[in-house]
């Protein structure tokens, strides 16, 4: 697709999907939104995952936190201690990330990721 | 509990550096079995660990090679501000049980998207060596 404001559209309403997902699961949306702008934008597979981290430094998840402050369903104590280990952790993750071939890593990834979500899909169902 | 607690931040982060994602998709199952959270409360807990720019580090390393489209970058960054408000809204007033099957289900539709990305590798080869032929004047 070509530069433009279509394309800007386009990736902003791709990121609207991917914030509601955001919202609906507490999560980054980083996990949508770097195969999506593969697939649909064409972009390569590092700057996918370097723009995606550029969406994920302003507070984008600020609404949504609110949404669950609100309603009791935040643990700040651990949310707080959870922060320094993801950010020391990225640094090294980003210095891997340059040095490995990260295509079987990633495979992993969807490995665990999807015995993951059976995981909790059969621990909800049971309970 | 309070090592676990750092250690597990640690392990996340190296995710969120090598895949270029904010790491919420494994801090919110394992809260929810490590820590043994309510699924809304540890998905609300992932949301605020999110505020502060927790990959501000992992950028600047894909920034120094250059693997940062800017422009683009900042309006996903708009659209996720909008639809995070929208899926917040509809998450909190949903049964535990049902948010926690509906996260399942996310997490295995997500695995596959994943997979599907990694047999792309190839194109971004043949880009960088469509680069070097025209930096060698061919």
């Amino acid at each position: 697709m070509a530069n433009g404001p279509l394309r800007d559209a386009c990736i902003f309403l791709a990121a609207c999907v991917c914030g509601m997902a955001s919202g609906l699961f507490g999560i980054g949306g980083g996990v949508l939104l770097v195969p999506l702008l593969v697939l649909l934008f064409s972009f390569a597979q590092h700057r996918a995952q370097g723009t995606s981290l550029v969406a994920l430094i302003p507070p984008t998840g600020l609404l949504a936190f609110w949404a669950y402050a609100k309603a009791g369903d935040v643990s700040w104590r651990t949310g707080l201690l959870l922060i320094p280990g993801v950010f020391f952790g990225g640094i090294a993750g980003g210095w891997l990330a340059k040095r490995l071939q990260p295509q079987r890593m990633r495979q992993v990834f969807a490995g665990l990721m999807f015995l993951l979500g059976v995981w909790q899909a059969v621990a909800a169902w049971r309970r | 509990m309070t090592a676990l607690i750092l250690l597990l931040g640690l392990g996340v982060g190296v995710l969120v550096g090598l895949l270029g994602i904010g790491g919420g998709v494994v801090l919110v199952p394992a809260m929810v079995y490590a820590l043994r959270m309510d699924q809304h409360l540890a998905q609300g807990t992932s949301l605020l660990i999110l505020l502060p720019p927790v990959g501000l580090g992992a950028l600047r390393e894909y920034w120094k090679q250059g693997s940062v489209d800017l422009r683009a970058g900042i309006f996903c960054a708009a659209g996720m501000l909008v639809g995070g408000y929208l899926g917040g809204l509809i998450a909190v007033p949903l049964d535990s049980r049902r948010l926690q099957g509906l996260f399942g289900c996310f997490l295995i539709g997500a695995a596959f998207l994943l997979w599907r990305k990694t047999e792309r590798v190839a194109p971004r080869t043949a880009a960088v060596a469509d680069v070097k032929r025209e930096a060698d004047g061919g």
